[in-house]
């Protein structure tokens, strides 16, 4: 992903966290008329699921649907975490969202979504 | 001018023709798409069971693509169900190979683990029946590898329920122009899999239902004990076969849906029937009826036929403040336990009819002896010159002592084996009355100096509040009500104390309270210290003598006189036994004797 973590020092966490929830918003928007309006949230909490163990913080994400985080729900969460261990842990968590995607679907939708997220991000920088 | 015209009129014409052509193949199309949705739904909806779904759902996704095998991997509690639907033979490594892609993609949308080996362990291989018939079709042998793939998740009111994959051995395949239209079946096949689920659930549960009803309905007709349920009209709708028999030995002809009241006016055969729709109506007004007797058989027999009733109400579950709809009724036939109750009475009034004539006896000559040594101590008194001081005791006095013992004690073995006999003409309604005129003062006087003799711990005191206390009763049997609550007051005080004994009069009636500083009665005793042979066992880690028939009979001879027999505990301490009595007899009570 490219929300770029050299750059992130001087974006607060919830820009951050804005952009990236914004970022799964628009992957929910695309796939939802292929996939159904499950399939998003799933795919967040089982790439949540997966990666929890390197990013803790994530843990919010597990346990609910991402269209029940709000700001005040993660902000307890991201106590003592740096702009960029965030950065870091939400690309890691896209990453997994488009593997899942993959998996499911191959390239069938996967490579134009792709890059409108990355040019999603860039613009939110 | 004209020709201006003419041209622009072509022009206009031209266009309007190419639009018409193109907006009419456009409506083919959604008519043609609209056909086919249609087609699928009705075989989605049609599908009755799991299978019929995997025919409709493989018959709808081969319209599109050509796709070697459709896999269905289902929720399930606690494990997943795996179907494997596919277009033709396939080799054993191309199934393994799905397998393990199924397994893969399922952790990716939030599954629980799957072990792919004990997923192909339970997976169902749902082939068509002309599976063979596309094999003997096939050209090329049969790939090991999956050219390309498609997994949907299948989702039900945003719930994902499993997910629909569809694989291939070649690529390319599967279609972006055609995933929506893949995803609508997948929705279809979900919806029809869920319903083909709660089907199965209904049916199970109807099951379980209906064999939970044909094992209540064996209990029920294998019970000893009569059962039947009435409406909220009050009428039999259900009877077992016990109940039959007891109402036929009843000589009743129940008829089902006949209120009960109605048949207990139509019919002479059975006396006791208003009696029972009395106990249902009852419980019909909400109140659970318990141990109620009804004798059902004809008279002149020794014991008659006795049922034991219970009735509750049914509620209704919906209404609120929940009515009863119907009332359901044990009927337990107690004429055995009668038949025994009688024998025993028998035999306790025969034991103590042997019991008193001895017992006579002493009470006889314990008395002449108390009269000897009254009047040798009164000698002895006389002998003496007058103003000499007593130096010491005769020792006839310890005798005289003695021997009122012995007299008090003999009454109070008087009482007891009066009860004993009484018990039976209590529990039958055979008590007999002599009523006579006497003073009720006296009588209270007697019975205190009868039971101080042998209460040295106690003070029993006498308090007559009422100048007139004559009366017509039976003047034994007063004596005997007495004997008793004052036994119990002394019995009940083991630290000794005053017991006092009032009488008043109160509404016209007497009112005779004995008070005593006893160890009172415990709550849990309150509704059963009338019964018979009921004790108040191991109070404060302590047996108290006693046969618990004192109470029974006293409450049956006070009954017996139109009078009230009760209790309260006292404030501080002990309890007051009180018991009202007309002065004199109603006429039905005289008529009884």
């Amino acid at each position: 992903m490219s929300f770029n973590a050299d750059h992130s020092s001087s974006v607060s966490r919830e820009q951050v966290t804005e952009a990236y929830l914004k970022a799964i918003r628009l992957i929910d928007e695309r796939v939802a008329p292929f996939l159904g309006r499950a399939t998003t949230r799933v795919l967040v909490q089982g790439a949540a699921k997966r990666i929890v163990d390197t990013y803790p913080f994530l843990a919010c994400l597990v346990k609910r649907p991402y269209t029940e985080v709000v700001p005040s729900v993660i902000q307890e969460h991201l106590a003592g975490v740096s702009s960029t261990e965030l950065t870091a842990g939400l690309n890691a968590l896209l990453d997994e969202c488009f593997a899942g995607l993959r998996e499911l679907t191959g390239d069938l939708i996967v490579p134009p979504l792709h890059d409108e997220i990355i040019h999603h991000l860039r613009e939110l920088q | 001018m004209e020709s201006s015209v003419q041209s622009e009129s072509e022009v206009t014409d031209s266009a309007y023709r190419s639009s018409h052509i193109h907006s009419a193949d456009r409506l083919a199309t959604i008519r043609q798409e609209l056909q086919y949705i249609n087609d699928i739904g009705k075989r989605f909806v049609a599908a009755f069971d799991r299978f019929q779904v995997h025919r409709a759902l493989l018959a709808a996704l081969q319209e599109l693509y050509s796709f070697s095998a459709c896999c269905i991997l289902l929720k399930g509690d606690p494990s997943y169900e795996l179907f494997i639907i596919p277009s033709y033979p396939l080799s054993s490594e191309f199934l393994e190979a799905m397998i393990q892609r199924i397994a893969s993609v399922a952790t990716f949308i939030d599954f629980a683990p799957l072990d792919p080996e004990q997923l192909a362990k339970t997976a169902y291989l749902d082939a068509p029946d002309d599976l063979p018939r596309s094999y003997a079709k096939r050209e090329t042998p049969a790939k090991e590898e999956i050219g390309s793939f498609l997994n949907i998740p299948l989702t039900v009111e945003n719930r994902i329920i499993g997910m629909l994959s569809l694989f291939d051995e070649q690529t390319d395949t599967f279609d972006t122009d055609l995933l929506q239209l893949t995803t609508m079946i997948a929705d279809y096949a979900a919806v029809a899999l869920e319903n083909v689920r709660l089907r199965e659930r209904e049916n199970a549960l109807w099951r379980q239902a209906e064999f939970e009803r044909q094992r209540l309905e064996l209990i029920i007709r294998s019970m000893a004990e009569g059962l039947l349920i009435t409406d909220r009209e009050g009428a039999i709708i259900s009877l077992n076969h016990s109940a039959q028999q007891m109402l036929i030995q009843g000589q009743a002809s129940v008829k089902l849906q006949v209120p009960l009241r109605r048949l207990a006016t139509e019919t002479d055969a059975a006396p006791w029937l208003p009696r029972l729709a009395e106990i249902i109506e009852q419980a019909l007004r909400g109140k659970t009826v318990t141990n109620q007797e009804l004798i059902i058989s004809l008279s002149g027999e020794t014991v008659p036929l006795t049922l034991n009733i219970s009735a509750a109400p049914l509620p209704d579950a919906n209404s609120v403040p929940k009515r009863p709809i119907g009332v359901v009724a044990v009927l337990n036939d107690v004429t055995s336990i009668k038949q025994i109750e009688r024998l025993k009475d028998e035999f306790v009034s025969i034991v103590s009819h042997e019991l008193r004539t001895p017992l006579t006896a002493i009470k006889g000559y314990a008395q002449h002896l108390v009269r000897r040594i009254e009047r040798r101590l009164r000698k002895i008194r006389d002998a003496l010159p007058k103003g000499t001081p007593p130096v010491a005791e005769p020792p006839e006095s310890y005798d005289l002592r003695s021997l009122n013992i012995i007299q008090s004690q003999s009454e109070h073995l008087e009482r007891l084996v009066n009860d004993l006999l009484d018990l039976s003409k209590v529990q039958w309604g055979n008590l007999d009355l002599n009523i006579e005129p006497f003073h009720l003062a006296d009588l209270l006087a007697e019975s205190v100096r009868s039971t101080q003799a042998s209460a040295e711990q106690h003070t029993i005191r006498l308090d007559i509040q009422t100048q007139d206390t004559s009366i017509l009763a039976d003047r034994i049997r007063i004596s005997q009500v007495v004997g008793n609550i004052l036994d119990n007051a002394i019995k009940y005080s083991p630290h000794g104390g005053e017991v006092t004994i009032r009488l008043q009069v109160q509404d016209g009636d007497y009112l005779v309270s004995i008070i005593d500083q006893g160890i009172g009665v415990s709550p849990q005793h309150y509704d059963h210290i009338f019964e018979r042979f009921y004790r108040v066992h191991n109070t404060a880690s302590r047996q108290y003598s006693g046969i618990g028939l004192g109470l029974y009979v006293a409450k049956g001879i006070v009954d017996k006189h139109g009078g009230r027999i009760w209790f309260t505990n006292n404030q501080s301490i002990g309890t007051t036994f009180y018991f009202s009595l007309p002065r004199r007899p109603s006429t039905q009570q005289r008529a009884g004797d």
